[in-house]
């Protein structure tokens, strides 16, 4: 893997921010161990898993506290980690546009800049707790730019996490009056399964979902309640619960389970002209 | 400016490589401006000017001494800067093979990762000090991949090397260990200039500035007259000066200008 840690203008978020991106080359494991090296060619591309931090975290964390580049390396995958602060991946009513940049101005500018695919089969998104959200925010808010993507631990239903917020059952560092315009996600596109509802009435493609979640994770209960509400819209889910809680043992184990559901060529790819 | 730090396994160095890169990208100013920019232009490749650090210095040297991001975004190329600890940016008779790293696997790696010009007139090498070095010679190792060299306050012959010079005791012990002996081939630039001028080789254009109070102003003097003996043309200019980076990050702005 080629690691880049870059930083640029956005102006999306009107301020500079940093992004971490694994690319795949070949390393020194492959070259002394005889594996598949021949992989970073000339007009060759590579599928990309635009990968998400939870609250309170940035784009450090997934390359910090797991070995993804390793599994990455393994499949052949690209890997881009942006920063959303505690946003909870909205365009803020008193804040940044973090939605617009990460469905928008991100791409554009990693499709640009690195080697990698333009094409929906090839594109991801994945998350963990508030990023577990917001990698189903990202795809269902533009269905014909990525093709699957997965929770884990994941506050899908923030309606449910919004009202046990209010009701003193759950911490976070969420400004809910600064990110919505009405201080609450409930009637909005914010709202996953509205979302939904409204892609399906249009007629638009329906990404692909992996969910999981630790069952004596604190969000478990919501992850339940999010599954039955999925499978009732008729959304494709592949479902998986595992002993664990909120951390990152359960991620770094878990994101493989992730890498292996995604539809991966383990290999660069050639773009149409 | 997009400023991107990378990190990659090198197959030519056996080891981890660390550049700094920079691509053009919209930036505060453009956005505030309204400056029309036209970086996500389909199939945009930008010119690209691999810029060398010095003895002592590695890949963040330019972005931290200097103001080459912003000289570089004016002009709509990108920069590419390698790390080459002190090896003269040579195969090291004893250690890593940093011309072939520099020359070889690290433009075909960065035109396959970033969207970056392949044209010769679009490729540019420069460098400072050591660099300066350098950047001559990855030009004479390859001629045909560069259309423009330039040298700043450039170690160009090895006479500052000269043990009764006071900064000489100074010197990284692996410049000798980089080269075994100053007869060592492909070493003397003068003389890879003479044999590409008997072949007959299109050589790049030539630039080279160096201050005329610095310690190695001298090399700059008898380089250039050699290079003139040959009747290779250098544009070379001379400034009040030493060896540092006021002087570089004034002069690099007129590499920069002087490119096409």
């Amino acid at each position: 893997m080629a690691f880049f840690q870059m930083n640029f203008f956005s102006e999306a978020l009107c301020f500079n921010t940093d992004i971490n991106v694994f690319i795949p080359t070949p390393n020194s494991d492959e070259l002394l161990n005889n594996k598949k090296s021949d992989y970073f060619k000339d007009g060759y591309k590579f599928q990309v898993l635009y990968l998400l931090h939870g609250a309170y975290g940035d784009y450090t964390d997934w390359m910090r506290l797991t070995s993804i580049e390793k599994y990455a390396q393994e499949h052949k995958l690209a890997v881009v980690m942006p920063s959303a602060s505690n946003s909870f991946y909205q365009d803020m009513f008193r804040g940044s546009a973090y939605l617009t940049y990460l469905t928008e101005e991100l791409p554009r500018y990693v499709q640009k800049l690195f080697p990698v695919s333009t094409r929906r089969e090839d594109t991801f998104t994945a998350g963990l707790s508030m990023g577990g959200y917001g990698a189903l925010r990202l795809a269902f808010t533009k269905p014909e730019q990525y093709c699957a993507c997965a929770s884990l631990s994941g506050a899908i239903d923030i309606c449910d996490v919004y009202s046990r917020f209010k009701a003193g059952e759950m911490g976070g560092p969420f400004k809910w009056e600064d990110i919505f315009e009405s201080g609450s996600p409930e009637g909005t596109d914010a709202d996953i399964f509205l979302l939904i509802e409204k892609l399906k009435k249009e007629g638009r493609p329906l990404p692909r979902v992996f969910q999981t979640c630790g069952t004596e994770d604190f969000i478990y209960a919501s992850n339940v309640s999010a599954r039955e509400k999925l499978e009732k819209l008729g959304v494709d889910l592949t479902y998986e619960e595992h002993p664990g809680i909120h951390d990152w043992d359960y991620w770094d184990t878990h994101i493989r389970r992730v890498l292996d559901w995604l539809p991966l060529k383990n290999d660069s790819v050639k773009e149409e002209a | 400016m997009a400023h991107i730090d990378c990190s990659f396994f090198s197959q030519s160095l056996n080891k981890n490589a660390h550049v700094i890169v920079y691509i053009p990208t919209t930036s505060a100013d453009d956005y505030l401006g309204d400056v029309k920019t036209d970086y996500f232009e389909k199939d945009k490749l930008f010119p690209t000017m691999y810029l060398l650090h010095g003895s002592y210095g590695d890949c963040m040297d330019w972005s931290r001494f200097t103001g080459v991001e912003r000289y570089a975004q004016d002009k709509g190329i990108a920069v590419i800067m390698p790390s080459a600890e002190n090896s003269m940016y040579l195969d090291m008779k004893h250690g890593e093979a940093y011309l072939t790293y520099v020359t070889k696997e690290l433009p075909e790696f960065m035109s396959k990762m970033f969207p970056l010009s392949r044209k010769r007139e679009e490729t540019y090498v420069a460098g400072l000090s050591m660099g300066g070095y350098g950047a001559v010679r990855c030009a004479l190792e390859r001629p045909e991949l560069y259309g423009y060299c330039a040298s700043l306050s450039g170690a160009l012959d090895r006479s500052f090397l000269k043990s009764d010079e006071p900064h000489a005791a100074k010197m990284p012990r692996s410049y000798t260990a980089a080269v075994g002996s100053d007869e060592q081939e492909g070493v003397d630039l003068a003389e890879l200039l003479s044999e590409h001028v008997k072949k007959g080789t299109e050589l790049p254009k030539l630039y080279m500035a160096c201050g005329t109070e610095d310690f190695i102003f001298p090399c700059n003097e008898s380089f250039y007259k050699k290079a003139a003996e040959l009747g290779v043309e250098i544009q070379y200019e001379k400034y009040p000066g030493v060896h540092n980076w006021d002087f570089w990050d004034t002069h690099i702005r007129d590499v920069i200008n002087w490119l096409p």
